[in-house]
Formats: structure tokens, C-alpha cells, sequence
């Protein structure tokens, strides 16, 4: 039996915290939304889009360890590479006037 | 065209056949020239900047100093062939600095326009002449060229290395590096399963992947050799580096979280200019990065050995002035004698751009230029 | 006796990833421009993420796919303020003026 599966108070296992804190991480996202939203510039909506792409990378890998689901790892991992992309490739493709690389 | 037709244009980029393409220049230009009727050479520049973006100076200078180079060239080569002063006339110029150049045939109208004004017939484009990344441009040159009435040739000079211009040339310890490297990312990956469990497949698709990776990419993912001894050394220094920054971000943002949180606190931002001592490459890049990951200090650039840093707190601020973070970046690179450092602020690199204190030239200084040296991580 | 401390680190590590999650988030709302809101976007949120992973690595336990957990951890440290600081440079070569104290909040 993992750590995860063991029960603290009332049932509720550490599994079940992790859950409840994912559930925090998307509220927070949510609230975060609003600056993706509402801008102004283009670059604070890069900005917000790389924090919420932070949160989900977290996200994931709580829902991984929670429901003991390894290969959710694997995507977060991806999921964050692709993150940092596309807040490099945008910040680079306003600047250098389309000199991407 | 004909023997007399001797006015000639040139554009130039820093290339490696550079030299050899005025040499060859001057060559024609003396052969064609006669005291009378003198060859005329143009070397111009075209601008990839324009002149009142912020940042052109830099490139102006850049520009400006490669012209002064090929100058010193050409009357050279003048001298050692004995020509009259008055046989060649060499005039540079910088062409294209009122708009933006994006594709072959925006450079080669702009080209055309400036030969059309000074009635010049001839274009000779060195063989390596490109100006967007890799792509040698004397192609759709000499397309674009070839309607508007102008000759285009290429100087046939010889190249010393073939396709070279990449970062650097390949060679076994940036190749077994990166290949290393690679071959263990894959391993973390797949769980180790194969490697403790006595498998191979893992391990053999590990070892292809990574030997593509290491083809196609090593010779773009290193500035300098991997050295055998000092890596280690950087790797443990690192790790007792590691600690002290993760104690930091965490002291600093709870500073920062107060302020943030505090309906009452106000923020003081101001951009500031630090002046530090590491070298260029992953130690900048870790400093600068290192200088972000504190709370309260967000580095916007990152130019030659200069940072400007975005400060939110007056107490951040102090902080970066005391050079805390650039002594640990010494250390992890070049041990601790090197970490012995005074302080930016008893330097006197430092300075506050914003504020009212320097609200004159604030102004100025925005104009500053980007460098693009900024480099991504090497692994 | 070692899972209650298990127990415990993993709360306490949640805990405190949740606390500066929110602190990035509420400086992402609040603060009156991107240089400043950079700050708690790169930091806070890094620092938010690493406690959260710290969490589910001990969670884990000591297996493979923990040490996934921390190469995901060490890429988010190299990658977030990397991320931030190419934005950042993307709006300061664009000639949006940082904020100072004093103006009008954008």
C-alpha cells in the first residue's frame, strides 16, 4: 500500500488532499484567467498564459501522484516543454521581426 | 559586361570570404580604372535595422566598423599594387535604414535603387554573402538583379571551409556530451526499468536517440569544449550554490508575498543597470537567471557584461547591489578565489534608471540596444 | 512513524506551493504592469510549483518515476524565469516604459 492510499482522518487519504489541493491549483487558474483576458498588451497575456501553463504542468503531476497514474508525469514533462516554448517563440517572433531562430 | 563598365557595387556582410571578395574588387577596379575615366567601388551595408528603432546604434556602430574594415583593405591592396590614388574610388555607405528589409527581393530593390542613383552597372556578391541565418542569398540576388539591368556576378574566390557558419564545428567531447547526456535524459524517462532490470530494449533506443540528437545538434549546443576536469568541479560547486539560491527565493518572496498581499504596502519599481564580472555563456546565463529566480529583481536584458534589472522593492535593490548572487556565480565557475569580489556597488556599476533623481536621461537610455547574445541552456 | 512524517512534509509542502500560487496570483491581478507582475508570475509561481512537485515526489516514495518528478521540478527552475525574462524583453524592446511610483496603474 502507498503512501497515497493512507487514510489520515474520516476516511480521506493523502490521495484525496492532493485532489482538493489540484482543486485549489485550478481556482487559482481560473483567477488568472482574468489578466489573460484583459491584457492590456500582448505581453502580459503571454505572461498569464505561461503562469496558467505553469499550473497545469503542477496540476497534472498532483493528479498523477494522487490517482497513481505514473505516465501523467510524461505529459506534465512535455506539457512544460512545449510551455516554455511558446513563451520564448512568441516573445522572440514580435521582437526579431520575424526572425524566429 | 565590357571592360570599361567599372563602376561597381558591393555589398558586404561580416562572411569568411569577405577578404578574398575585395581583394578580387580592387583587382577588377585597378584593371578597368585609368586616371581619366577611374573605376568607382561602392561597399555598402543594408541595414537590417531601422534607423529610429531603439537599439539601431548598436548595429550602426557594428556596421560602421566592418566598413572602416573593408576600407583599410581595399587601400590595401591599392597600395601593393601600385595603383594611382585616382585610378579607384571606394565610397561606403550603410543603405536601407528608412524601412524594414525582410526578403531577397525587398534587399535587391533597395540594391537596385541606390545603383540606379550613382549610375553603378556592376554587382559582386561575395559567395558567402547572406544575411538571414544560413541561406546565401546570391541566388535570389541575382534574379531580382537581373531585371532591373544590373549584372550580377559572384567573386570567384575560394572558400576555405565549406559550410561552416554554424556555431561551432563538432568534435568528439561536445559529441560524447551531448550524446551522454541524451542517453541518460532517455533513461530517466523510461524509469531506468531496462538498465537495472538487464533489458536492452530500452537501452537501444536510448542509444539511437541519442546518437541523432548528438548528429544533428552537436555542433550548435556548445560554445566552448566540455572539459573533463573543470565540469565536474562546476557540478559539485553547483550543488552547494543550489541550497543557498533556494533559501534566498524563499526568504525574498515571502517579502515580496507581503507586499503583494498587503492592501496597504506600496511598490517602488525601478530599472536599474549593474555592470558585472562573468564570463559570457552559461555563467551569464546563470547569473541572469539566478538574478530573476530572487524575487524582486527580473533581469529585461542581458547585454555583453551589462544587466538591466527590473527592481520591484528598494530592499531587492539593495540586495542585487551587494552582489551576493554574482560572487556565488564566480565561485560555481571559477572556484573560490574568484568568489573573493567587491561588491558592484563599491565598483560603482551600478545605476537606477528610473526615478526622479535621473528622469533626464531616462529617455536615452531606452534606446539602448538589445544584444542578442542572450543564450538559451546548452544542455 | 516515518509515513506520519511523510504525511506531515507532504501537507506542509502543499500547503505552502498553494500559498505562493495564490501570491502569483494575486500579484498577476494586482500589480499595474507587466515588469512588476513579471516578478510574481516568475517567481512566486516558480517557487509555488516546486514545493507542489517536492510534494508529489515525496508522495511517491522512492521509485523511478519520482526522480521524473524532480527533473520536472529542476526543468520548471530553469525554464520559468528563462520564459519571464524573454517576455520581459520582448515588451522592453517593444518601448513599453516600466511603471514607476506615481503614475496612473495600466
Amino acid at each position: 500500500m502507498s503512501i497515497v492510499d493512507t487514510a489520515i482522518a474520516a476516511g480521506y487519504t493523502v490521495g484525496d488532499i492532493m485532489l482538493l489541493a489540484a482543486a485549489g491549483f485550478v481556482l487559482l487558474a481560473i483567477g488568472m484567467l482574468y489578466r489573460a483576458i484583459k491584457g492590456p498588451t500582448m505581453q502580459d497575456r503571454v505572461l498569464a498564459v505561461n503562469v496558467l501553463g505553469t499550473n497545469t504542468v503542477v496540476i497534472l503531476a498532483l493528479l498523477g501522484g494522487a490517482l497513481s497514474e505514473p505516465w501523467f508525469l510524461d505529459i506534465a514533462l512535455v506539457y512544460a516543454l512545449l510551455n516554455f516554448l511558446m513563451a520564448i517563440a512568441i516573445s522572440k517572433f514580435t521582437v526579431e521581426r520575424g526572425g524566429v531562430i | 559586361m565590357t571592360g570599361n563598365t567599372t563602376r561597381l557595387l558591393v555589398p558586404v556582410t561580416r562572411s569568411r570570404t569577405l577578404r578574398n571578395t575585395v581583394a578580387y574588387v580592387i583587382d577588377e577596379a585597378i584593371g578597368a580604372g585609368t586616371d581619366s575615366e577611374p573605376s568607382v567601388v561602392h561597399f555598402v551595408v543594408l541595414s537590417g535595422w531601422r534607423s529610429d528603432d531603439p537599439g539601431s546604434e548598436d548595429e550602426r556602430a557594428d556596421a560602421e566598423a566592418l566598413l572602416d574594415r573593408v576600407t583599410f583593405w581595399a587601400e590595401l591592396d591599392l597600395e601593393e599594387a601600385d595603383a594611382a590614388d585616382a585610378t579607384v574610388q571606394i565610397e561606403t555607405t550603410i543603405v536601407g535604414t528608412e524601412e524594414y528589409l525582410f526578403s531577397p527581393s525587398d534587399y535587391a530593390r533597395v540594391l537596385s535603387k541606390y545603383a540606379k542613383e550613382h549610375k553603378l552597372e556592376r554587382v559582386i556578391v561575395d559567395p558567402e554573402y547572406s544575411l538571414v541565418g544560413h541561406i546565401t542569398l546570391l541566388g535570389p540576388l541575382e534574379f531580382e538583379l537581373a531585371q532591373a539591368d544590373l549584372t550580377v556576378e559572384e567573386a570567384p574566390v575560394e572558400r576555405p571551409t565549406r559550410r561552416s557558419q554554424f556555431v561551432g564545428r563538432t568534435n568528439a567531447p561536445r559529441f560524447l556530451a551531448l550524446f551522454g547526456g541524451s542517453f541518460m535524459f532517455y533513461q530517466v524517462l523510461g524509469g531506468f526499468s531496462d538498465l537495472l532490470g538487464g533489458g536492452v530494449f530500452d537501452i537501444v533506443t536510448g542509444a539511437m536517440t541519442a546518437l541523432i540528437v548528438a548528429v544533428v545538434l552537436s555542433n550548435v549546443s556548445f560554445y566552448r569544449n566540455p572539459s573533463v576536469v573543470d565540469s565536474p568541479k562546476r557540478i559539485v560547486r553547483g550543488l552547494i550554490y543550489a541550497p543557498y539560491l533556494l533559501y534566498e527565493i524563499f526568504i525574498s518572496n515571502i517579502a515580496v508575498a507581503r507586499v503583494v498581499l498587503d492592501p496597504r504596502a506600496s511598490i517602488d519599481p525601478k530599472m536599474t543597470k549593474i555592470r558585472v564580472f562573468v564570463g559570457s555563456g552559461l555563467p551569464l546565463v546563470t547569473l541572469a537567471n539566478s538574478i530573476t529566480l530572487t524575487p524582486g529583481t527580473v533581469t529585461v536584458r542581458a547585454r555583453n557584461q551589462e544587466l538591466y534589472v527590473h527592481s520591484l522593492l528598494q530592499a531587492s535593490r539593495d540586495g542585487l547591489f551587494d552582489g551576493g548572487l554574482e560572487r556565488w556565480v564566480r565561485f560555481v565557475f571559477y572556484g573560490r578565489s574568484a568568489a573573493r569580489f567587491p561588491s558592484p556597488l563599491e565598483r560603482g556599476d551600478t545605476e537606477v534608471l528610473q526615478g526622479s533623481a535621473v528622469d533626464a536621461d531616462n529617455s536615452g537610455e531606452t534606446d539602448e540596444v538589445p544584444m542578442s547574445d542572450e543564450t538559451e541552456e546548452n544542455t | 512513524m516515518i509515513a506520519t512524517l511523510r504525511i506531515g512534509a507532504i501537507a506542509i509542502c502543499l500547503a505552502i506551493g498553494l500559498f505562493f500560487t495564490l501570491v502569483s496570483m494575486v500579484g498577476v491581478i494586482r500589480l499595474p504592469d507587466l515588469f512588476a507582475r513579471a516578478h510574481t508570475a516568475s517567481q512566486a509561481d516558480t517557487l509555488g510549483a516546486g514545493f507542489t512537485l517536492a510534494a508529489v515526489a515525496i508522495a511517491i516514495g522512492p521509485d523511478s518515476t519520482a526522480a521524473k518528478t524532480v527533473l520536472l521540478l529542476f526543468f520548471i527552475f530553469v525554464t520559468n524565469p528563462t520564459a519571464a525574462h524573454a517576455i520581459v524583453r520582448a515588451a522592453y524592446e517593444e518601448g513599453i516604459e516600466p511603471w514607476t511610483q506615481g503614475e496612473d496603474r495600466r
